[in-house]
C-alpha cells in the first residue's frame, strides 16, 4: 500500500532502548558484506550489520547519522528495523578511545599467530575502531 | 529509671534515624522506577532477537538429521561435569534479605549438586563477590605470554571463583555485560564448561518476584526460560513490599507491554521470502551469542530493579519500626514525667500534713 510520499518507517533499536522511530525517505545500512541503501519498496531482506554508519535521509527532523557496530537489520517494502549492538552519534564518539581501540586491535593482529579465531577477533576490533574514527573524522 | 531528659534525647535520635530511612526509601523508589523503565525499554531488542532466531530455525535447515538436534555448538548438550554459575547479587547492603536470599539460592545449588561436579563461579555485584571470595579459592591462571595464551592452573577445590564483576550493576552497560556473555560462550565452546546457570532475582513487579536459578547454556528452546530452581517470596514479604510501594507511589501493576511485544514479535517473521544477505547459517551463528547476551542483560536489569525494590521495602519497614519506637518511647517518657510530678505533689502534700 503505497502512500503519496513513499516513506519508509524506520525503527532503530539497541539493547538498551528504542533509539529512533520515524519515517524517512531512505536508509543507508552498513551490511556485513557491503553497504546498502534502502528505499521504499525494497524487497524483503535480512542482513547482518558490520561496523559503520547508519544514515537516515529525509527524516522529519533532518538527516541523522549513527555509528553502529554489529547487529541485524530487517527490510520490508515499507518498513526497516535495525537492531544494533551499539549506536553512537558522531558527536558522542571518543576519538582517543577509538584510537586506543585501534592500537589494541593492531596489537591483537600482530600477536594472533596461527589462530584463526584470534585474527577474526582482531579484525572485528580494528573494523569497529576504524569505523568510529571515519565517522568522527567526517564530522569535523 | 531513665529520666525525662535521657528519654527525650533518645526520641530525638530515633527521629533522625527515621528521617534517614525515609529519605533512603524515597531514593530507592525513584531508582526503582528508573530501573523498571530501563528494563522496559530493553525489552524490544530482546524480543526481536528471539523472534528472528525462532523464525530462522523454522526456515532453514540447521537440524542434524540423525539426532534431530540443532547443529550449533551452543545447542550441544554434554553430561554436566563442569558447571558455571553466575551469581547476580546487589552491590550495596541495606536491602533486607535481598542479597542473603540470592546467596542462599546459590549455595543451595552448589551444595545440592552431585559430589563429582566441578563448579566455577562468576560473581556479579560486590556482595556476591565478597561472600564467594571468602568461601572459595580463586582460580589461578598462568600469565599469558607471546607464545602461549593464559592457561588455567590446577584446581584447588571443587568450587572455584573464576571472575568477579563488582560495580557492573551500578552502571549497567551493555558492552560489559556482552563481554561477560562472550567470555561464557567461549568457555562453553571450548568445552571448559558443560553448562551455565545464572542465579538472580526475577522481577516482574514489586509484588511479583522470585529468586531463580536459570539455565542459560546449553540452549534448549528459543524464547523460553529453563528454570532449574526457584524460591518464591512469602506472602507476608510480598504484602509488605506492596505496602511500601503504595506509600512510595510506585505502581504495583506489571506495565502493559503486550502491544510492544506484539510489534517486536514481527521482527524477521513476516510471511514473505526474505533475501538473506548472508547465508542463513551464518546469520544464525551471529544471532545466537546475541541472544545469550541479551538474556544475561535482561537478568541483570531485573536484578537491579529487584534490589531497589528490596531496599525500598526494607527502608519502609525501618521507618515504620522507628515510628513505633518513637510512640512507645513518648508514652514511656510521659509516664516517667507524670510519675515525677505525682511524687513531688505527694512530697509537698505530706510535708504540709506534717506541719
Amino acid at each position: 500500500m503505497a502512500d503519496e510520499s513513499n516513506q519508509l518507517r524506520v525503527r532503530f533499536v539497541t539493547p538498551e532502548r528504542v533509539l529512533f522511530e520515524s519515517t524517512v525517505a531512505a536508509v543507508e545500512l552498513p551490511g556485513r558484506s557491503g553497504a546498502l541503501e534502502v528505499l521504499y519498496g525494497h524487497a524483503p531482506l535480512l542482513t547482518e550489520l558490520g561496523a559503520g554508519d547508519v544514515r537516515l535521509h529525509g527524516a522529519p527532523d533532518g538527516d541523522a547519522i549513527y555509528n553502529v557496530s554489529w547487529g541485524f537489520a530487517e527490510v520490508l517494502p515499507e518498513r526497516v528495523t535495525i537492531l544494533a549492538n551499539d549506536a553512537l552519534k558522531p558527536g558522542e564518539i571518543d576519538v582517543n578511545r577509538a584510537n586506543e581501540q585501534l592500537a589494541r586491535g593492531n596489537k591483537l593482529w600482530s600477536e594472533a599467530g596461527d589462530s584463526e579465531a584470534a585474527y577474526d577477533k582482531a579484525l572485528t576490533v580494528i573494523a569497529e575502531a576504524e569505523a568510529k574514527l571515519a565517522t568522527a573524522a567526517e564530522k569535523h | 529509671m531513665a529520666n525525662v531528659l535521657d528519654l527525650r534525647r533518645r526520641i530525638r535520635s530515633v527521629k533522625n534515624t527515621r528521617q534517614i530511612t525515609k529519605a533512603m526509601k524515597m531514593v530507592s523508589a525513584a531508582k526503582l522506577r528508573r530501573a523498571q523503565e530501563r528494563a522496559m525499554s530493553a525489552r524490544p531488542y530482546a524480543k526481536m532477537i528471539a523472534s528472528v532466531l525462532e523464525s530462522l530455525t523454522r526456515r532453514i535447515d540447521i537440524f542434524d538429521e540423525t539426532t534431530g538436534n540443532l547443529r550449533h555448538p551452543l545447542f550441544a548438550t554434554r553430561p554436566e561435569k563442569r558447571v558455571l554459575l553466575v551469581v547476580v547479587s546487589g552491590d550495596k547492603g541495606f536491602a533486607g534479605a535481598f542479597n542473603a536470599n540470592i546467596l542462599k539460592a546459590a549455595f543451595h545449588f552448589i551444595d545440592g549438586s552431585e559430589a563429582g561436579k566441578e563448579i566455577d563461579i562468576e560473581a556479579v555485584g560486590r556482595k556476591s563477590r565478597d561472600t564467594m571470595r571468602r568461601r572459595f579459592p580463586a582460580a589461578e591462571y598462568s600469565e599469558a605470554t607471546d607464545e602461549a595464551p593464559s592457561v588455567r592452573g590446577p584446581r584447588k577445590s571443587r568450587v572455584e571463583l573464576t571472575g568477579d564483576h563488582p560495580g557492573m550493576l551500578l552502571k549497567l552497560e551493555t558492552s560489559r555485560v556482552y563481554e561477560l556473555a562472550g567470555n561464557i560462550i567461549d568457555r562453553y565452546e571450548r568445552e571448559e564448561i558443560d553448562a551455565a546457570y545464572i542465579v538472580y532475582n526475577e522481577f516482574k513487579s514489586v509484588i511479583q518476584q522470585r529468586v531463580v536459578v536459570e539455565k542459560i547454556l546449553p540452549l534448549v528452546k528459543i524464547g523460553g526460560q529453563e528454570i532449574a530452581a526457584s524460591t518464591e517470596q512469602s506472602a507476608e514479604e510480598l504484602a509488605r513490599a506492596g505496602q511500601a510501594a503504595a506509600t512510595a507511589g510506585v505502581s504495583l501493576e506489571e506495565a502493559d507491554t503486550r502491544e510492544a511485544d506484539e510489534e517486536a514479535r514481527k521482527f524477521g517473521t513476516a510471511n514473505v521470502d526474505y533475501i538473506y544477505e548472508q547465508p542463513p547459517a551464518q546469520l544464525f551463528d551471529a544471532l545466537l551469542p546475541q541472544y545469550i547476551s541479551s538474556k544475561l542483560f535482561h537478568a541483570m536489569t531485573e536484578s537491579v530493579a529487584a534490589e531497589h525494590a528490596a531496599r525500598m521495602t526494607a527502608m519502609d519497614s525501618a521507618t515504620n519500626n522507628a515510628s513505633d519506637m518513637i510512640d512507645s518511647l513518648t508514652l514511656h517518657m510521659n509516664r516517667v514525667r507524670q510519675a515525677a510530678i505525682t511524687k513531688e505533689i505527694i512530697e509537698i502534700v505530706s510535708g504540709a500534713a506534717a506541719l
